[in-house]
């Protein structure tokens, strides 16, 4: 495994002062998981179910309340000076919202030199090369070297983000939404060179969307999140085909899906997704599960592996588990 | 001032060869450049395209809202209910059309909504501008009955509340409350579901569904996800640069698609359920609509174009009874 996140928990602590809201939000509460070198593992969920938290996490933009994040077998924590250099070489992200993650003073060149020169000493004729090679890496002509990003489309600033996080020959690219801000014509295109540069580089993503046809064509494996766990993990292929956990079930029902002869299950899940202040006890899902059971309030269900990689956190599964095998 | 639709079948809403222009600094934009489109009593029109193509600006354009300075409709008509109302006064408009016979629900649950306000307060306000409602009493039983419409658990207490202890799927409710308050006949929806989450979305494509059911709203559909298109839409209209190159019932669209685009839209996003390697994407970028090309506005961009497409724009066939089409080359009929 190149990245491997053990037992991670993040907890902010609200309040203080004039806050009205005072207490603690588990984000991340202990989610473990491993990304092999040249694959791409995605991360879903609803909005505030931690799958950003846990990327900052990983690129060392937050520190873990507990647990650890390995990156070819070193804890971050645990790196020593000259090894998180080299680890902010080899990782790097392209964000969301290509319109906020480029400066607007900067020229492109500028941008995309950035990161090179944080890393090394290179001569002006060399960088020059490099900066036009990595453009015309990510489909630019040379000469957008030379203009500020005001000047691109929100395709091109994408791909002058990709640009920028391939400038340091990274090994590791974290991906959060990167065509979700996209025009739906552009996002094909940006989705096929990320593709194509991890081929030739050999890259390793971890993607966070919340698009399942997305994740479903663009992901090796996938890691299903609820209010800060893992619910269900495993081949993208296999979860998507046959999802065990509810919540996946009900998540891959309610996809709206471009055929108006398909109708969206609205049966599937109740409810809207709980405070990560005050989770639900026992299994955090309960309360919108349309399976749960009595215990399901009491008790956290364990992290279960289901065979041919495939894992889920659920009760039912002990019982049905039981019945299958 | 009113003039009425000569007598035919009348659909809600008929806007004609619609033109809307926005004077900038860098020239004149034709942001909707010759709209036609229908809306029958509680029927979903689909108006489907990218950011910049002019689906907003048409929604505008028909309430009349279009940025004061800049905007300007410079020619066709919208006949809601047999009036045309690019020709009422302003003050008219205001008082007995916008919000009240149709309404608008924008993109932004968050900014649609004023954090100083109760949300009793503001889905209260149409009530009162438009004189559905008065006095504090009736204001608020009035409030009530719209929230509890659109679904709000306990309706009673949380019309105290303010937007912030709303979460973002109730925020929408209430957002869409404010818009059906006085139960206007066409309701526009500007992207209504692009910022929830998938599970929320679903419970909102299907509270519309039902609001429409019950009352015969017209809805015009603001979307650039064929997903929520599809979901919802009995017609899709589908709009490139400024103009809607093609218009049908939502199955034609989806499954015969006779416009490049339309099937280019279509092929590149990628669809659950079915594994493709690659998808197929459409190069370049949409023109500018300050000086358009004289020719077909996809030509540049189409897989199909002849000489002809770039010189001339193409006039509309009718492929279908409900089927329109503006292509020089439609898929059809080289199938």
């Amino acid at each position: 495994m190149l990245v491997e996140l053990r037992n991670l928990r993040k907890h902010f602590t609200l309040g203080g002062g004039l806050s009205f809201r005072r207490g603690t939000v588990f984000a991340v509460d202990g989610v473990s998981f491993g990304i092999a070198a040249g694959e791409t593992f995605a991360l879903v969920g609803e909005s505030g179910c931690g799958k950003t938290t846990i990327a900052k996490m990983v690129l060392m933009l937050e520190r873990p309340s507990s647990g650890a994040v390995h990156f070819g077998g070193i804890d971050l924590q645990a790196m020593s000076g000259a090894e998180t250099r080299s680890y902010r070489r080899q990782v790097q992200a392209v964000f969301q919202d290509p319109f906020a993650s480029l400066n607007p003073r900067l020229r492109v060149k500028t941008i995309i030199a950035e990161p090179i020169l944080t890393q090394e000493r290179v001569e002006r004729a060399v960088l020059r090369r490099r900066i036009e090679e990595l453009l015309d890496i990510v489909g630019l002509p040379a000469g957008a070297a030379d203009l500020f990003p005001h000047e691109f489309s929100g395709g091109q600033r994408q791909r002058i983000a990709i640009a920028r996080a391939l400038a340091p020959n990274p090994r590791f690219i974290v991906l959060d939404e990167p065509i979700s801000a996209l025009d739906v014509s552009i996002r094909a295109q940006i989705l096929n060179l990320l593709a194509d540069i991890q081929q030739r580089f050999g890259l390793t993503y971890l993607v966070i969307a919340h698009d399942l046809a997305l994740v479903e064509h663009f992901s090796d494996r996938v890691g299903v999140m609820y209010l800060g766990n893992l619910v269900e993990s495993g081949p993208t292929a296999e979860v998507f085909a046959q999802p065990r956990h509810p919540y996946t079930q009900a998540l891959l029902a309610s996809v709206l899906r471009p055929d108006p002869d398909h109708r969206p299950r609205v049966d599937a899940i109740r409810g809207e997704i709980a405070s990560a202040m005050s989770p639900p006890s026992g299994c955090k899902f309960h309360p919108r599960c349309p399976h749960a059971l009595e215990h399901c309030a009491v008790e956290a269900p364990a992290w279960r592996d289901l065979g041919g990689g495939c894992a889920a956190a659920c009760h039912l599964l002990e019982t049905s588990h039981a019945q299958s095998a | 001032m009113q003039q009425t639709v000569p007598a035919q079948a009348q659909p809600l809403l008929r806007v004609e060869n619609l033109q809307t222009h926005l004077y900038l600094r860098r020239g004149v934009l034709k942001a909707v450049d010759g709209v036609s489109l229908a809306v029958g009593t509680g029927e979903t029109l689909g108006l489907v395209g990218e950011s910049g193509c002019g689906k907003t600006m048409t929604c505008l354009s028909i309430l009349r809202l279009l940025p004061k300075q800049s905007g300007r409709i410079v020619e066709g008509q919208v006949w809601l209910d047999g009036i045309d109302l690019t020709r009422l006064p302003e003050q008219e408009m205001a008082r007995q059309w916008r919000g009240r016979r149709v309404a608008m629900v924008t993109q932004d649950p968050m900014t649609s909504l004023n954090p100083v306000f109760t949300v009793g307060d503001q889905v209260g306000a149409p009530l009162r501008a438009h004189g559905l409602a008065s006095g504090a009493r009736g204001v608020r039983d009035a409030a009530v009955k719209v929230l509890r419409h659109v679904r709000i658990p306990s309706a009673e207490t949380r019309l105290d509340d303010y937007p912030h202890q709303f979460s973002g799927g109730m925020r929408q409710r209430v957002v869409s409350a404010m818009a059906l308050a006085c139960q206007p006949r066409l309701l526009i929806l500007d992207e209504p579901t692009s910022n929830l989450d998938v599970t929320i979305q679903v419970q909102m494509i299907e509270l519309f569904r039902e609001l429409q059911n019950d009352s015969g709203l017209g809805i015009i559909l603001i979307t650039h996800d064929l997903g929520v298109a599809a979901a919802i839409c009995h017609r899709v209209a589908v709009m490139y640069a400024g103009r809607i190159v093609e218009v049908g019932d939502v199955r034609t669209i989806y499954r015969r698609a006779a416009h490049p685009y339309t099937r280019a839209l279509l092929d590149s996003i990628p669809h659950l359920g079915v594994r493709r390697e690659r998808l197929a994407s459409i190069g370049g970028q949409p023109p500018s609509l300050i000086d358009p090309p004289s020719g077909c506005r996809f030509a540049p961009r189409c897989a199909h174009r002849t000489a002809q497409c770039e010189r001339e724009y193409p006039p509309e066939i009718q492929l279908a009874p409900h089927h329109t089409v503006a292509c020089w080359h439609p898929l059809h009929e080289q199938a």
